[in-house]
């Protein structure tokens, strides 16, 4: 494709590594033993069957919960053992989030939800505003700054969540089911402004997803099966590589 | 009917904790509701002039007696607001579980009934309750009830769960008539509804207060005690009025402008649902119109006594006695209604917990949303609570006039106000360890 | 695909040469097998022959002499007969993935193997093998400029390749029934 970076072999160094990432929930194991590593600048397909771990492997990675066992690095970090304000520190400013829905606060404007991480920033109103209006337009929702999410078509909805993920200049970005909630066609669009916007952006992508369709629009993929990476990271781009046994 | 039943118990035994809640302050309320009740017909079934040993012979003089029921009956207004509270405890979630219900091939009347059956145990267990409560006291005082008061007994706690059930039965007519649209619906009622309720049933008991103290009085000395009800009615509507009309005023413009995270949540979600802040202030604000009035008369009557030269401490008593039942029945007012404040403002967390963990999720850090929860209290609440001050100093200073014509009019009550800012904050501050609960990205694995 | 149809089609607006009618397919049929110049003259023989297209002449334009052809009234019935038919949907079914996995637990079973391990780890390429290149049909629809034809083209196979992708996922889980079920039969 020739938007794309050609990393996907392995040239860039990683950003976020995990290894044997353990979590149980109650009774469920979420997670056995499950390592993965997500390098700068590529878009990953987490995919697997549901309950098969795939969520919770993003929420470690992405610092909103800690694993019980196991390695959470960014960088020189250790994110399974940094402090819970230091996390929610990282997750404003390096990292975003994109859910299937409810990442919207639904009394605010589109633009409000978009301003929002800025502000938390410390960015003063008037600068955040010419932020979130140019993130907005880059994503084709500046029409509906003015509504609130309630108001908007859920792909239009899912466009403000990335344009809130984006908005901050992340270094990653984690999308739990992005288009989990759409029909093919809003699914397509999102997808493409979301690959489009990691390649200007360099963002790497986290990309959780069922869905065949949807993870051919990453660089690699991972597949994930009783809380367990199944078959390991499958590069696209590399003819052998798919005849990879994990 | 048996088969409704034992839909209706399978559904109490299946459900979450959220609902166990609301059974739990359900109960309590009507276990409240009940006790006010009895003791205010206890009281007023005593006959003529006796001698009761209780609060320095309060209770010996018809006139006095008809006071206490008086205030007893006004006690029910704060605890009708806390049942409204507690009406919404997962009201959408229950909501949809009957529209579920109607679309399984349900009867409107089937569902109205297992609604019927799934509220009224609550209120009866609660209405038994109090009857205990009310029998033990009694037996402690070693004081009998004629029969008559018996029976209003039995209608009270026959009534209270009648009444609940009712009120639920009520509150499903939009289920029975379009289920598919509630099975949709996802937010919590808003707007001012509640508030019609909750003043057409204060309303009854406002002016049953009223007549009692009126009772056997011209027309002339009725007219005072028409006054201060008015104002205090008045008053009391005007401020839930501005809690809501400002709520949106301020929602507006600081939606607007607002600079820090907090304030634009907090001010997103006042423009969204103004009312919402009218509906957990209501009794709030009534009770802070009257405690503040109070306080006044408070000052003025004691500087009358003092000024008639009563000293012999059983003289000063009766009076102080009389005044301080009034106050502790204020009090009781005020912490019923913070209770109904913090249970509102937990349901408000309870039901966008999955939003909340997303903001979490997003790094939105928790101090930012806690000060968004406070700011939604606060922000309305202010000029409301200016609005109570002046209704209520109106009150004193008319009593002042009246009572006490050329003394200085005492500002003491203008302490009422902050004491009730203070306390309504500390009480919406209850409900932070929830959030942090609510807002725990744990919360994302439930959709 | 019928060859002939397509080409008779693409006759019917105006007299064409053999030449711009490969052109002509190939631009509106992209991602589908290249037609080679051979299968077009004789496709182009047997209507002529069947009386559905008729040469229309010849022109050598300062090139070489080439022929014109045009469709015939028959042809352009046959071709109505053909456009408005339905086509029959899966008349049989033909799944060669199905074939293999049916295939090797049985050949493997006689070699005395893990069929059903083996079995499973063809499917894990075959899917491999097929998110490969799913991502190249999905780059070549999100390309900026990508014209229509070539995003329906993709999203057409895109969906038959899901639906494989998904096949093979369940049928991945009940290796072990399968197995039991051949070895019954």
């Amino acid at each position: 494709m020739s938007t794309r970076n050609e990393n996907p072999s392995g040239a860039a160094e990683p950003m976020i590594g995990a290894t044997g990432l353990t979590k149980q929930y109650g009774r469920s194991q979420a997670l056995r033993g499950a390592s993965v590593t997500l390098r700068a600048g590529e878009i990953l397909a987490v995919t697997g069957a549901s309950g098969s771990g795939k969520s919770t492997l993003l929420h470690c990675l992405a610092g909103i919960v800690r694993p019980d066992e196991g390695e959470v690095s960014y960088g020189r970090e250790r994110l399974d053992r940094a402090s819970e304000n230091r996390l929610s520190e990282l997750r404003r400013t390096d990292f975003g989030v994109v859910f299937q829905f409810g990442q919207l606060i639904p009394e605010l404007t589109v633009r409000d939800n978009v301003m929002l991480p800025l502000l938390l920033a410390g960015t003063d109103r008037a600068a955040a505003q010419d932020r979130a209006d140019e993130w907005l337009e880059r994503f084709g929702v500046r029409g509906q700054a003015a509504l609130r999410p309630g108001e908007l078509s859920g792909g239009q909805g899912q466009r403000v969540a990335l344009a809130r993920a984006w908005v901050t200049g992340p270094k990653a970005v984690f999308a739990d089911e992005p288009t989990g909630a759409l029909d093919s066609l809003a699914g397509e669009q999102v997808m493409t402004a979301l690959v489009h916007a990691a390649r200007e952006s360099g963002a790497a992508v986290l990309l959780i997803t069922h869905d065949a369709q949807i993870a051919a629009y990453a660089d690699r993929e991972v597949w994930l099966r009783d809380g367990a990476v199944h078959s390991g990271a499958t590069p696209f781009a590399v003819q052998e590589a798919a005849h990879h046994e994990g | 009917m048996r088969a409704d039943a034992r839909i209706a118990w399978n559904l109490a035994r299946g459900s979450d904790r959220r609902e166990w809640w609301r059974i739990a302050l359900t109960a309590v309320g009507a276990l409240l509701a009940t006790v006010f009740a009895l003791a205010a017909i206890t009281v007023a079934s005593v006959r003529g002039q006796v001698s009761i040993p209780f609060g320095q012979g309060l209770l010996n003089q018809p006139g006095e007696r008809s006071g206490v029921v008086v205030a007893l009956l006004l006690l029910l207004i704060p605890v009708l607001g806390l049942l409204g509270q507690c009406a919404r405890i997962g009201a959408v979630h229950r909501d949809r579980r009957m529209a579920g219900l109607r679309l399984a091939g349900a009867s409107p009347a089937q569902v109205r009934r297992i609604s019927a059956l799934e509220s009224a145990p609550a209120c009866l267990a609660g209405s038994a309750g109090g009857l205990g409560a009310v029998a033990v006291a009694l037996a402690v005082q070693g004081h009998t009830p004629p029969a008559t008061a018996w029976v209003a007994f039995v209608v009270v706690v026959l009534g209270v769960p009648v009444a609940g059930a009712l009120v639920s039965v009520l509150a499903l007519r939009r289920v029975v008539a379009s289920p598919l649209g509630e099975v949709r619906r996802v937010r919590p009622e808003r707007g001012s509804r509640t508030l019609l309720v909750l003043s057409v049933a204060a309303l009854p008991i406002a002016v049953g207060a009223y007549a009692l103290v009126v009772r056997g009085s011209s027309p002339a000395a009725a007219s005072f005690p028409m006054l201060v009800f008015g104002l205090v009615f008045l008053t009391g509507a005007g401020a839930v009025w501005t809690a809501g009309s400002s709520a949106a005023h301020i929602g507006r413009r600081l939606a607007e402008s607002a600079k820090s995270p907090a304030v634009m949540i907090a001010a997103g979600r006042l423009r969204d649902d103004p009312w919402a802040a009218a509906r957990t202030h209501a009794t709030l604000l009534l009770v802070t119109v009257v405690g503040i009035a109070f306080v006044g008369v408070r000052e003025v009557v004691l500087a009358d006594l003092r000024g008639k030269g009563i000293h012999t401490p059983e003289g000063i008593a009766f009076y102080t006695t009389g005044i301080d039942l009034t106050g502790a029945a204020i009090l009781v007012a005020f912490a019923i209604s913070l209770f109904g404040l913090a249970v509102g403002t937990a349901e408000s967390l309870a039901t966008r917990r999955r939003g909340l963990a997303a903001q979490t999720a997003a790094g939105v850090p928790h101090t930012v949303l806690a000060r968004a929860t406070l700011l939604e209290t606060a922000l309305p609440l202010a000029p409301a609570v200016l609005l109570a001050t002046i209704g209520g100093m109106a009150v004193h200073l008319a009593y002042t006039a009246v009572a006490a014509p050329g003394t200085v009019p005492s500002v003491l009550p203008l302490l009422v106000p902050v004491a009730v800012y203070a306390a309504s904050l500390l009480a919406a501050a209850t409900s932070l360890p929830l959030l942090r609960r609510m807002a725990h990205p744990a919360e994302l694995r439930f959709a | 695909m019928s060859t002939r149809h397509i080409l008779l089609g693409l006759l019917a607006g105006s007299p064409c040469h053999g030449y711009d009618l490969k052109r002509r397919y190939d631009e509106l049929f992209p991602q589908a097998r290249p037609l080679a110049y051979g299968q077009v003259y004789t496709t182009l023989q047997r209507l002529v022959r069947d009386d559905l297209a008729a040469v229309e002449g010849t022109d050598s334009d300062g090139g070489p002499e080439r022929t014109l052809y045009r469709s015939t009234d028959r042809g352009a019935d046959e071709l109505a007969a053909w456009a408005q038919g339905v086509t029959p949907p899966a008349p049989f079914v033909t799944n060669e993935i199905f074939a293999k996995v049916v295939i090797s637990l049985l050949v493997a079973g006689t070699e005395g193997g893990d069929r059903t391990a083996e079995a499973a780890m063809y499917l894990q390429a075959q899917r491999a093998a097929h998110m490969v290149r799913m991502h190249e049909l999905t780059g070549l629809k999100t390309t900026p400029g990508a014209d229509l034809s070539t995003v329906l083209s993709a999203d057409y196979a895109l969906a038959h390749l899901d639906a494989d992708v998904r096949w093979m996922a369940t049928t991945a889980t009940r290796l072990t029934t399968l197995t039991a079920e051949v070895d019954a039969v």
